[in-house]
């Protein structure tokens, strides 16, 4: 079987997410405080995008037009479901970190776009490609927001703890001197702001 | 017609598929949140309990605010109370546990289970956000506005008014409760 790796990589630089599409913004400023909240938050739209894109594509010819949303609907909320109870029993400190935002994925509009405007059209190799693409470029449009948040606002980098490792890395200067704005949500909406302008200057300069 | 009873149909398959896989779930991880859910709060008590012995918890109905209390003695002598407290935030119903002098002063308090927003009202679960109520209830009113905090305390709760409202309502509620008790047990 032939892969389409253009399906693959799409997601990643020439159709992110985040910045091109701009789909799943209100996670993204959400959860960007802390750089672990994102890596759990990629995980969670990983496992969800990645399964709907496979169910939905394998179903296509199941589910007929007129009661696509309700099954997709049903189908991304039992996903999201699966991963809240797994999160809550396995990762409760990630669980109780992404709060309200986990649930929330049933409502991101990357995996009801992808499963409309990809997944209900594609086979579900394709199907798979493109989630782990579009997931990919989602995880590191929301590191990269998380990072610049963190450490402009608190002067550290939030990992995961292991052993005697608390998980949170302080850089100095930045630790005692943060921009406490880059924390709030006016901080992540101006950060957007000039990360969207930055990423459209790009794709125009490349446009030519 | 005939065509309405397939789509229900369908609908219909995929939904007790969706239950089943969710069932499924549910009960390999409900017995294991249960019990982190009871070592949360028997380590919440032990936290509120500043060191005096806990006693037995007892149902309360009907009182706003407090659902449940708990004696706390030292030595066999009355010390004061821990309360359960449940109140409305941004995200939805908030638990929480605080303990009080016999004279109904806030000791101690600690957030059990909540869904307030990161970053804003999740901060609320963080031990330095209760100690603005620490030692409040008594001469001193428990703060239920942000006028009432020190500045540095009001700009820390910014953003999360709502939480800090339920939370301090809760406080002052059982702060109350526990002047209505007369120091008895």
């Amino acid at each position: 079987m032939k892969l389409n790796m253009n399906e693959l990589t799409k997601g990643i630089f020439k159709e992110n997410p985040v910045f091109i599409i701009v789909l799943g913004l209100c996670p993204t400023l959400g959860v960007s405080t802390q750089v672990s909240n994102a890596l759990g938050m990629s995980a969670g739209v990983l496992f969800v995008l990645l399964f709907s894109n496979l169910l939905i594509s394998a179903l296509r010819n199941f589910i007929p037009d007129s009661i696509h949303i309700p099954a997709y609907i049903v189908i991304i909320a039992s996903l999201v479901t699966i991963i809240e109870l797994v999160m809550h029993a396995f990762v409760p400190a990630l669980y109780s970190a992404l709060g309200v935002y986990l649930p929330l994925i049933v409502v991101n509009c990357i995996i009801l776009g992808r499963a409309e405007a990809f997944a209900a059209r594609n086979t579900v190799m394709d199907s798979i490609l493109d989630a782990i693409g579009m997931s990919i470029g989602f995880a590191l449009g929301l590191i990269l927001i998380s990072v610049i948040r963190e450490l402009f606002g608190s002067g550290t980098i939030s990992l995961f703890a292991m052993g005697n490792f608390d998980g949170v890395i302080r850089i100095p200067w930045f630790y005692n001197n943060p921009i406490r704005v880059m924390s709030l949500a006016p901080g992540a909406l101006l950060l957007m702001g000039y990360l969207k302008a930055f990423f459209d200057w790009k794709s125009a300069r490349k446009k030519g | 017609m005939k065509k309405n009873i397939r789509y229900a149909l369908i609908l219909l398959t995929i939904c007790a598929v969706s239950t089943f896989f969710l069932a499924l779930t549910n009960s390999i991880t409900a017995p294991i949140i249960e019990e982190m859910d009871i070592q949360a709060r028997l380590k919440a008590l032990e936290a509120v309990s500043g060191g005096h012995e806990i006693g037995e918890q007892h149902d309360v109905d009907g009182v706003h605010y407090v659902s449940y209390q708990i004696d706390l003695s030292d030595g066999g002598n009355p010390a004061g109370w821990i309360l359960g407290l449940k109140t409305n935030g941004y995200g939805g119903e908030m638990t929480l546990v605080a303990s009080y002098t016999l004279d109904g002063v806030m000791q101690y308090a600690q957030l059990l289970n909540h869904s307030e927003t990161p970053g804003l009202g999740k901060k609320a679960e963080e031990s330095w956000y209760m100690e603005k109520f620490k030692n409040t209830g008594g001469s001193n009113p428990v703060p239920t506005t942000k006028a009432m905090l020190s500045a540095g305390d009001a700009q820390a709760v910014s953003g999360s008014s709502v939480t800090f409202t339920a939370i301090a309502k809760a406080i002052a509620a059982g702060s109350n409760y526990v002047k209505g008790l007369g120091g008895a047990l």
